[in-house]
C-alpha cells in the first residue's frame, strides 16, 4: 500500500504545466461583496471538506480523551506540464494532475497543544473529481490519523513540559480572525508540443547555431526545460476561514555544461520564469541568452585560473545581490518556535537580533506579497492568503539597517503573539514562515556605472593592482562569472575560484553602496518566492582558488 | 533476502531491459534471421555505430593504463506507460509517461577475471535516460557520456578486482566471470505506444473502487491499471542485435482493514493480460472485487489463530508462492557460487531434493497457462539470450539452476534466464515457474486425506491455506535457512466435521528442505500466481504455476500485529448504507 501512495504522491507532485494564456490571477475577492459560507458551499470540494469538519468536530473523541480544540482542511491540486530536452531532442514530457489533502488535528488548548514535529498532521491522496464521498473518505481517514497522534503527541508535551524550568516563552498557537476568501480556480493550458518542440529547438542550440560552432563539441550537457504549474488550494478550519485560492507559475530554462582542458567542470545556466506565460523571455530573447551561455561557456574555458587569495573590494551585481540577500538574510528572518526550554525567541542566524542592526543603515528590506507585478514582470512570491488562512501583511523586517521585525506564521514567538501572514507550505507540507516578496532598497542608490567608479576608486586608494566584479552566482555562493577588473576599468574573466568571509557580518558592516535598480529573482520552487534585490558593493571580501576535484576529460573523443 | 509481492505498476522502465551478450561469430547468423525481419529501427542503429565506436576507441588513446574493454553492451528499455487510479470511487490519479533508459555495460580485462568480480558485480553498468525523438546526434551524444562514465567507474572497479585477487586466499568456486555464448540477432516488431480509451477506463477504475462502498469496514482501498509497452533494444561487441517488444496490461486491487484488535488486514487481487482490451469483463472484476471486500469484513471478525504444527494444504495460488520463494530462489545460479551464499543445493545436483512425484521447471516462453497470462513471460533476456524451458527438477532429482552468463562451478553457460530491472546488472532469476505433479487427487479427496492425516497426528483440526501475500526467503550463509510467508486467507478445516473456521494472524516458518519433503500429495488443478519480485538485480516481472498441496506438518506461528484502533468515526456514506446483503463465502 505505501508503494502505491507515495509512488502516486510522486506523481502529484512532479506534474507541472505549460500554460498558454492562463493570466486571471487577480483575486476576485476583493472587489466582489464579502463571501459566505453558502456561497462557499457552491463548490463541492469546499461543500465536502466542511460536511467533514463539522462531522469531525462534532464527533470525533476517543472514549476518556479530549476531543480536537482545532481542525484544519487543506486539499491541494496540482495541474503540470513539464518538458526536458537534451542536445536537441526532447528526454521527457508529462502531464499531471493530482490532488493531496492535508488534516491538522490539535488537542489541548491554545497555550499548549499538541502541536510539534511528532504532530504535523496527516496526509492523503485525494480525488480530483468532485466526488463527495470520495473526497470525505480521505479526510476521514487523515483526520482520524491526525487525531490518534495528536493524542499522543498531547500527552509526550505535557510530561516534556515537566522535565524543564523555563516555561515556553509564548503560546502554542495564535488566535486569529476568521476569513472567507474564494478566488477563481486558474485553468492550466499550455500547448504542449508547441512547448516540447520550442524546448528541443533551444537545447540544440549549440549545434545548430553557426554563431557558436566553434564550441560544439566543447559542450559536453546541453539542457532544457519548461515548466509550468497552476496549483488550487481549498483551506476551510474549525475556526470558520474558508478559503479558495489559485497560483500558477511557468519557467523556461537551459544549462549547459563543458569541461576545462585541466579538467575543471563548468557550469552556466539561464532561466525565465513569471506568474503567466506573458512574462517569460520572447522565444528570440531566450535564444539569445541561450547563445549568450554557450559563448560564456567558451570563453571561460580559456579563462585564466585565480591563483593569489585576494582580500578586498568585491561588486556583486545586482543578479549576484539577489542570491546573497536569499541564502545570508532571507532564511533569518523567520521566527519559528525555539527548543522547550531556552528563552530564545526564535531560531536561526538572526535569532538575537531583534532592535539590533543586521545591515547598512542605508539598506531596507520589506516582505510585501501583495506586490504581484514589478516592472511590469509577475512575482510569483506573491500571495493573497497564507496556507494557514491568514491574509498576507506587508511587513518591514529591517528598517534603516535594524531589524524590526520577523516572518511568522500561527505559531508565535515571544513579543509575536500574532501571524503577519507568512505561514507557508509546499504541497501537502505542514505550513511554515516563508518570505513571500521579499524587497531590499537602498536609499540613494548607485546607478551601475557609479557603483563600477566607486569600486575603481576603492581599487586606487588602497593601492591594489586589480579587484573583481561578480557577473552571476552559482549554489553556495559560488561565483560562475567573475571578472578581475584592472584599474583602468578593464575586465577579465577568470575561473576556479570561491568566495570567502561573506557572511551576515560582511552584509552588516561590509556593504559600502548598492545600486539603484533591482534584480527580480523569481523562485519558483514548491514554496514560491521571490526576491528583490540590488548590487551590492563589498567592502572585505576574499577571493580563492576553490580546489575541487576536476574530472578526468573524456576517455575517447564526442561522437562527430 | 529476496521477496515476492505486488509491486504496484510502479515500473516505468524497469521490465524487461533486454540485454544481450555474446561470442564472436555473429555474421552467418545475422544474416539468416536477418533475412525476414523486418529493417532495424534508426535507435538500434544509432546505438550499433555508437557502440563499435566506443569499442574500437576506449583504450586506445595512447595512455597505457586505459585498458580496452573486452565487452560491451548497450541495452535501450523504451517504454510508454498510462496509469489511471481511484481511491474511495473516485479518481486519484492519471498519467502517461513515456522514457528511454540506457545501460551501458562495459567489461575490463578478461572473461576468466573482469571488473564485476564479486562484490563488484554492480561496476559492469552504468544508466542514462535517452533523448526519445530518433535523433542520432543526441543519442550519440547521451551513449557517449554514458559509456565515458561506465568506463570510468570499470576501470576503477578492475583495479580493485587485481588487487584483491592477488591478496586473497583461492575461492571456492573459481568459475570465471562471463561466459562465451554465441551471439543473438533478432529483430522484432517494436512496441506500439500505449493506446487506451482513457475516459472509459477512468469509468472502470471507478466502478472497481466504489464496490467498496457497500463494505464500509473496507477503511482504504486502492484501485490502478498500469498499461505498459516497452521495446527492448540490445546491441552488443559480440554482435548481438535484439529487438523484443513486451507489453503489459494489469489491474490491482488492494483493500484494507481494521480487526477491532489493531491488527491490519489486507486483500489483493491483480488482473494481467497483453493489452488493457485482453482484460477481464468488467463484470468479472467486480465479482472479484467483491469477493474481497466480503472476505475483508469476514476476516476482521475471524478469531485470532494459535501456533500450530500439523498437517496443511496450500492452494495451488498459495502452493506457487511457496516454490517461488522457498525453491526457486535457491535454484539462481549465482547463489551458488557467493561467499556469502547458503548453497542449500549446490552439491545436490542429481540428488533427489523433493518428492519424486514432482517436477519444476522454469519455462519463460509461455505466454499463458489455460487463459490466464503469465507476467513471467519474456522471449530474449536481459543479457540478450534467447529465453528457454529449464527443467530444474525432474521427478524429484535436480538437474540444474537458472542461469545468467555469470557460470559457476557445475555449469559454465547461461540458459536464458539472466534477468535484471534497468540499471542491474543481470543474474540468474526466475521467469514463469511451474511445478507439475504425477501423484494427484481431486480436490475434495485432497481435503479428505488431510482430516486423516490430522486424525492420524491426534490433532482437531488441519489448516487450509487459502491465499497468502508476499514473502521472503533468507539463502544467505549468516542467517538462518528460513523462509516466512504471510498467510491472508486461512481456513481451521476440523476433523469432527463442523464447518471449516476462518483464522487470521497465520505465518508459517519453516526450513525449506524439510518443509518441501513433507508434500504427501498434490490437487489434479493448477493456479498461478502473477507478481513481481525483486532481488539483487532488481524488480521483474514473474509467475509461479502449482497444484495444491497436502503436507504433512506445517509450523505456523503469530504474525505481529499492529495495535492502533481502528478509525474512531464510520466511514462517510456509511450511514446511508443500508445493512449490505453479503453473499456467502
Amino acid at each position: 500500500m505505501n508503494s502505491i501512495r507515495s509512488v502516486a504522491r510522486f506523481a502529484g507532485a512532479g506534474f507541472l504545466a505549460a500554460i498558454l494564456g492562463a493570466t486571471c490571477l487577480i483575486a476576485s475577492a476583493q472587489t466582489a461583496p464579502q463571501p459566505t459560507r453558502t456561497d462557499a458551499e457552491k463548490d463541492p470540494v469546499l461543500k465536502a471538506m466542511l460536511t467533514e469538519l463539522d462531522r469531525s468536530m462534532s464527533r470525533l473523541q476517543l472514549k476518556d480523551f479530549q476531543k480536537p480544540f482545532f481542525i484544519q482542511y487543506r486539499i491541494e491540486e496540482i495541474d503540470g506540464f513539464e518538458t526536458k530536452a537534451e542536445f536537441g531532442a526532447t528526454s521527457s514530457s508529462r502531464r499531471n494532475h493530482g490532488s493531496l489533502a492535508r488534516v491538522t488535528v490539535r488537542v489541548g488548548d491554545y497555550k499548549t497543544d499538541s502541536s510539534g514535529v511528532r504532530s504535523d498532521g496527516a496526509v492523503q491522496l485525494t480525488t480530483t473529481d468532485d466526488d463527495p464521498i470520495a473526497l470525505r473518505s480521505a479526510l476521514w481517514t487523515a483526520t482520524d490519523q491526525a487525531y490518534k497522534s495528536a493524542l499522543a503527541a498531547y500527552a509526550q508535551k505535557q510530561a516534556a513540559l515537566k522535565q524543564v524550568q523555563t516555561p515556553p516563552q509564548a503560546d502554542d498557537f495564535s488566535k486569529e480572525t476568521p476569513v472567507i476568501s474564494l478566488a477563481q480556480p486558474l485553468k492550466l493550458m499550455v500547448d504542449e508540443q508547441a512547448w516540447e518542440a520550442r524546448v528541443a529547438r533551444d537545447s540544440g542550440l549549440y549545434r545548430t547555431d553557426a554563431s557558436v560552432k566553434d564550441s560544439r563539441r566543447d559542450v559536453q550537457y546541453s539542457l532544457g526545460s519548461f515548466t509550468a504549474r497552476v496549483t488550487t488550494t481549498w483551506l476551510v478550519t474549525s475556526e470558520g476561514t474558508i478559503v479558495r485560492k489559485s497560483a500558477a507559475g511557468y519557467e523556461e530554462s537551459s544549462a549547459v555544461s563543458a569541461q576545462a582542458a585541466d579538467g575543471m567542470r563548468l557550469d552556466l545556466s539561464h532561466a525565465s520564469v513569471g506568474v503567466s506565460l506573458n512574462d517569460l523571455d520572447t522565444p528570440e530573447v531566450f535564444e539569445k541568452h541561450t547563445l549568450k551561455l554557450i559563448a560564456s561557456l567558451a570563453d571561460l574555458r580559456k579563462a585564466p585560473l585565480v591563483e593569489e587569495e585576494y582580500h578586498g573590494p568585491v561588486l556583486l551585481s545586482s543578479g549576484a545581490g539577489v542570491h546573497i540577500i536569499n541564502s545570508l538574510l532571507a532564511s533569518g528572518v523567520t521566527a519559528t518556535r525555539p527548543r522547550m526550554g531556552t528563552e530564545a525567541r526564535t531560531n536561526g542566524t538572526f535569532a538575537s537580533s531583534y532592535h539590533a542592526r543586521v545591515l547598512p543603515e542605508f539598506l531596507d528590506v520589506v516582505d510585501d506579497p501583495s506586490l504581484k507585478s514589478y516592472n511590469g514582470k509577475g512575482l510569483v512570491g506573491a500571495y493573497d492568503v497564507d496556507d494557514e488562512g491568514v491574509p498576507a501583511q506587508a511587513v518591514k523586517l529591517v528598517v534603516a539597517g535594524q531589524l524590526e521585525n520577523y516572518l511568522i506564521g500561527r505559531e508565535p514567538v515571544r513579543d509575536f503573539p500574532q501571524s503577519n501572514g507568512h505561514g507557508r507550505a509546499g504541497l501537502a507540507a505542514a505550513p511554515s514562515p516563508a518570505i513571500g516578496v521579499l524587497q531590499v532598497t537602498a536609499k540613494n542608490g548607485l546607478t551601475d556605472e557609479e557603483l563600477n567608479s566607486k569600486l575603481l576608486a576603492l581599487a586606487k586608494d588602497r593601492g591594489l593592482k586589480n579587484v573583481y566584479y561578480v557577473g552571476t552566482l552559482g549554489g553556495k555562493l559560488t561565483p560562475r562569472l567573475l571578472y578581475r577588473v584592472s584599474p583602468d576599468g578593464k575586465r577579465e574573466l577568470v575561473r576556479g575560484a570561491e568566495l570567502g568571509d561573506l557572511d551576515q557580518r560582511a552584509l552588516r558592516s561590509g556593504v559600502v553602496a548598492a545600486g539603484k535598480q533591482l534584480w527580480v529573482a523569481n523562485y519558483f520552487s514548491e514554496v514560491p518566492e521571490t526576491v528583490l534585490a540590488p548590487a551590492l558593493l563589498i567592502d572585505d571580501v576574499t577571493i580563492r582558488r576553490a580546489n575541487k576535484k576536476n574530472d578526468k576529460l573524456p576517455f575517447y573523443p564526442p561522437p562527430e | 533476502m529476496t521477496t515476492i509481492s505486488f509491486a504496484c505498476g510502479r515500473r516505468t522502465a524497469n521490465c524487461a531491459g533486454i540485454r544481450a551478450v555474446f561470442a564472436v561469430l555473429a555474421l552467418a547468423l545475422s544474416m539468416i534471421a536477418g533475412a525476414q525481419q523486418p529493417a532495424a529501427p534508426l535507435l538500434l542503429n544509432a546505438m550499433t555505430t555508437e557502440l563499435n565506436r566506443a569499442f574500437t576507441s576506449l583504450g586506445k588513446q595512447g595512455d597505457a593504463k586505459q585498458l580496452p574493454p573486452y565487452f560491451m553492451s548497450y541495452a535501450v528499455s523504451d517504454a510508454s506507460a498510462v496509469t489511471i487510479g481511484a481511491q474511495y470511487g473516485a479518481l486519484v490519479s492519471k498519467s502517461a509517461n513515456h522514457i528511454r533508459v540506457a545501460d551501458v555495460q562495459v567489461r575490463l580485462g578478461e572473461p576468466k577475471l573482469d571488473n564485476s568480480h564479486g562484490s563488484h558485480r554492480s561496476s559492469a553498468v552504468n544508466s542514462v535516460t535517452l533523448p526519445l525523438a530518433d535523433d542520432r546526434e543526441a543519442l550519440a551524444r547521451s551513449l557517449w557520456l554514458a559509456t565515458n562514465a561506465g568506463y570510468g567507474k570499470a576501470l576503477e572497479s578492475y583495479l580493485r578486482v587485481k588487487t584483491e585477487a592477488e591478496v586473497r586466499a583461492k575461492e571456492e568456486d573459481s568459475s570465471p566471470d562471463f561466459s562465451q555464448e554465441a551471439p543473438q540477432v533478432y529483430l522484432g516488431k517494436p512496441a506500439p505506444p500505449v493506446k487506451i480509451d482513457s475516459s472509459a477506463w477512468e469509468q472502470r477504475v471507478r466502478a472497481l473502487s466504489r464496490v467498496f462502498r457497500d463494505y464500509p469496514d473496507v477503511n482504504m482501498n486502492m484501485v490502478l491499471l498500469v498499461v505498459q509497452n516497452e521495446t527492448v533494444y540490445f546491441v552488443s561487441s559480440e554482435g548481438s542485435r535484439v529487438v523484443t517488444p513486451h507489453m503489459q496490461a494489469r489491474v490491482l486491487v488492494l483493500a484494507m482493514t481494521r480487526a477491532d484488535d489493531g491488527m491490519d488486514l489486507f486483500r489483493v487481487q491483480t488482473f494481467e493480460a497483453e493489452t488493457a482490451e485482453g482484460l477481464p469483463a468488467q463484470t468479472e472484476m467486480e465479482a472479484a472485487v467483491r469477493n474481497l471486500g466480503n472476505s475483508l469484513e469476514a476476516l476482521r471478525k475471524a478469531p485470532v489463530t494459535e501456533p500450530f504444527d500439523g498437517p496443511a494444504i496450500l492452494s495451488g495460488r498459495a502452493a506457487a508462492v511457496f516454490f517461488h520463494e522457498v525453491l526457486g530462489h535457491r535454484l539462481e545460479g549465482q547463489r551458488q557460487r557467493g561467499d556469502e551464499e547458503g548453497q542449500t543445493f549446490t552439491k545436490e545436483v542429481g540428488k533427489e531434493v523433493l518428492p519424486t512425484f514432482l517436477s519444476v521447471a522454469d519455462d519463460p516462453t509461455l505466454t499463458t497457462f489455460g487463459k490466464i497470462w503469465l507476467n513471467g513471460r519474456y522471449q530474449y533476456d536481459e543479457e540478450g539470450q534467447k529465453a528457454q524451458r529449464v527443467a530444474l527438477i525432474e521427478d524429484g532429482v535436480l538437474k540444474t539452476f537458472l542461469m545468467s552468463r555469470l557460470p559457476i562451478a557445475s555449469f559454465a553457460n547461461s540458459n536464458g534466464h539472466g534477468r535484471a530491472q534497468t540499471g542491474r546488472v543481470p543474474t540468474g532469476r526466475q521467469g514463469n515457474l511451474i511445478v507439475t505433479s504425477t501423484k494427484s487427487v481431486t480436490e475434495a479427496k485432497l481435503r479428505k486425506q488431510l482430516i486423516e492425516e490430522a486424525k492420524k497426528q491426534g490433532k482437531t483440526y488441519g489448516l487450509y491455506f487459502e491465499d497468502i501475500s508476499s514473502g521472503f526467503a533468507v539463502t544467505q550463509r549468516r542467517s538462518p535457512q528460513a523462509f516466512e510467508i504471510i498467510p491472508l486467507v486461512v481456513w481451521r478445516v476440523y476433523v469432527d466435521g463442523r464447518p471449516d473456521e476462518l483464522v487470521r494472524g497465520v505465518s508459517i516458518v519453516g526450513t525449506p528442505l524439510a518443509a518441501m519433503k513433507r508434500i504427501l500429495v498434490t490437487g489434479d488443478k493448477s493456479e498461478v500466481f502473477n507478481g513481481e519480485c525483486g532481488a539483487e538485480s532488481g524488480t521483474v516481472p514473474v509467475s509461479a504455476v502449482a497444484p495444491a498441496m497436502l503436507v504433512s506438518e506445517m509450523e505456523t506461528q503469530k504474525q505481529p500485529q499492529g495495535t492502533a484502533r481502528p478509525p474512531i468515526l464510520p466511514i462517510p456514506g456509511a450511514e446511508a448504507v443500508a445493512p449490505v446483503k453479503k453473499e456467502a463465502q
